[in-house]
């Protein structure tokens, strides 16, 4: 079962580089929110209940829910609602995507590791590369914190695939997940002037 | 030959279903499902126009394509039985037995002089290209997954592999074999039929100069195409050693569903804008590669 939500995380890191609409971004954040906690579910089986629920439902409330919503919140008040300003086209963006795909693979080869499944690696690099792309080829800052939020999504990943020896280092990816969610809100949520580019596009 | 003769079958009642979806859908009494057999009965009956700038290759190129439509079906396996024609590798054929139709089709749009066909000609060469390394890397993923290089085994082995992840391969398969015959046979979103505009055209443009039995040609080497997807899309979701009579029913079933899924999706669906495609039909051949990193990693080829 895990790897088929695998598949569909995977899936998901090709459909950022191809999405053209911040609300098909946010989306897409939320469904790698429910995926992760679908992987947690089935991954962690030698981690203790409290601690498995906390790490399911901070999933859902934070991954899924929350940082979803007030990226929601964002879009509405800053009124810009498409990915236009790219600096290479996206066409571009979707080789870089394949390409990263391939390098992770062979990053996860050759780093091969008794105690990390493989398939785990090469995702989690994968993710990480994604939104790396994300960053270095969108102009807007918006784009720049999904980018954020998918390498965050990597580190939980990698973190899942070694939670079962580590349980702390999920907590450590959580404690991450509050630090974006205070940052979007703080930081982006709050200080928002409504109808204008002024955080929305970064000045060089 | 049991799925050669369905394919011929399927690909008859194939445009009908679709036009029939699309009249349903939009609310119309419509044509009957027999109606675009009785139009190609009718241009088959009629003799062809030449223009006097086309030479040789315009008035072969129909011809060629079909045939090489019909030569790649041959190769295409149903349940337990072996294809008319299998050997190593035959997937390459197939593959470059469809190639070698478009490109006759493509230097026949060049052939007429028209700057529109020879746009539309670009566009069809250019989103063909595309699209199939979907194709090979999915067979390729396919082929390691079973361990066999021709479609035959393939498709007799890819449910008795015992491996439990069968399910993931099934469904990116199904899913970029739609999406392959969608985009080889010039259908939304990445090209609509239906277009009246030569400036948005993509295959429709290319076939302006064709008339009488050579667009007939033309119309029925497109049902075919689709019936041959169909057919793939069958061989990876229906296990080649169920009971034949059941596979039959499934088979036709598997084509009807295509054709509806098709309707359906000219029905609803908006084209997409000219520069999009390059980005959409490459995100299938990324999909593809997913299927073929997962298999590799599953299947312990790297660490090897």
């Amino acid at each position: 079962m895990v790897i088929y939500l695998i598949v569909l995380f995977a899936v998901t890191l090709v459909y950022f580089a191809s999405a053209e609409r911040l609300v098909t971004y946010i989306r897409l954040i939320g469904a790698q929110g429910l995926l992760l906690c679908g992987i947690a579910l089935f991954e962690l089986r030698e981690v203790n209940t409290i601690n498995m629920i906390f790490i399911v439902s901070e999933t859902i409330a934070f991954k899924a829910f929350l940082i979803p919503y007030l990226l929601n919140r964002i879009i509405r008040a800053s009124g810009v609602t498409k990915v236009h300003r790219q600096a290479i086209p996206g066409f571009y963006l979707l080789i870089f995507s394949v390409l990263a795909l391939i390098i992770s693979v062979l990053l996860a080869d050759s780093l091969v590791n008794p105690f990390v499944n493989t398939i785990y690696m090469t995702i989690a690099l994968f993710s990480l590369f994604t939104g790396l792309l994300l960053i270095v080829t969108h102009k807007l800052i918006i784009s720049h914190l999904i980018g954020f939020l998918i390498m965050e999504n990597a580190v939980f990943v990698f973190s899942l695939a070694v939670g079962n020896e580590m349980p702390v280092l999920i907590n450590i990816g959580i404690l991450l997940d509050i630090f974006v969610g205070v940052l979007i809100l703080g930081f982006f949520g709050l200080r928002l002037k409504p109808h204008t580019n002024e955080l929305t596009l970064l000045k060089d | 030959m049991a799925g050669f003769l369905l394919i011929l079958i399927s690909a008859i009642f194939f445009p009908g279903i679709i036009l029939r979806t699309k009249s349903i859908a939009s609310g119309r009494k419509g044509q009957g499902v027999f109606q675009p057999v009785r139009d190609a009965s009718l241009l088959l009956k009629k003799g062809s126009v030449f223009s006097t700038t086309t030479g040789l290759i315009f008035q072969i190129a129909p011809v060629i394509t079909l045939s090489t439509i019909v030569c790649a079906i041959m190769v295409i396996p149903f349940a337990n039985q072996t294809a008319l024609i299998s050997f190593e590798g035959d997937f390459v054929f197939f593959s470059y037995m469809l190639a070698l139709g478009r490109f006759f089709a493509i230097i026949s749009a060049l052939d007429t002089g028209s700057s529109f066909e020879g746009m539309g000609a670009s566009r069809e060469a250019f989103f063909s290209m595309l699209i199939e390394p979907a194709f090979f890397i999915l067979i390729a993923a396919f082929s390691m997954f079973t361990g066999f290089t021709s479609f035959s085994d393939i498709f007799s082995h890819f449910f008795i592999t015992g491996n439990h992840y069968v399910l993931i391969y099934s469904i990116i398969g199904f899913y970029v074999f739609i999406q392959t015959a969608l985009i080889e046979n010039s259908r939304l979103p990445v090209d609509d039929p239906k277009t009246h505009l030569e400036l948005t055209m993509i295959h429709e443009v290319m076939i302006l100069d064709n008339s009488g039995f050579d667009k007939a040609l033309i119309h029925i080497g497109t049902w075919l195409k689709f019936a041959i997807y169909g057919s793939l899309m069958y061989n990876v979701i229906v296990p080649s050693g169920w009971n034949i009579f059941l596979q039959i029913l499934l088979f036709l079933g598997v084509q009807s569903l295509f054709a509806v899924i098709v309707g359906l999706l000219e029905s609803f669906r908006a084209r997409n804008k000219m520069n999009k495609n390059p980005k959409f039909i490459l995100s299938v051949s990324a999909i593809a590669m997913i299927a073929f990193v997962i298999i590799l990693i599953l299947t312990h080829k790297l660490n090897q």
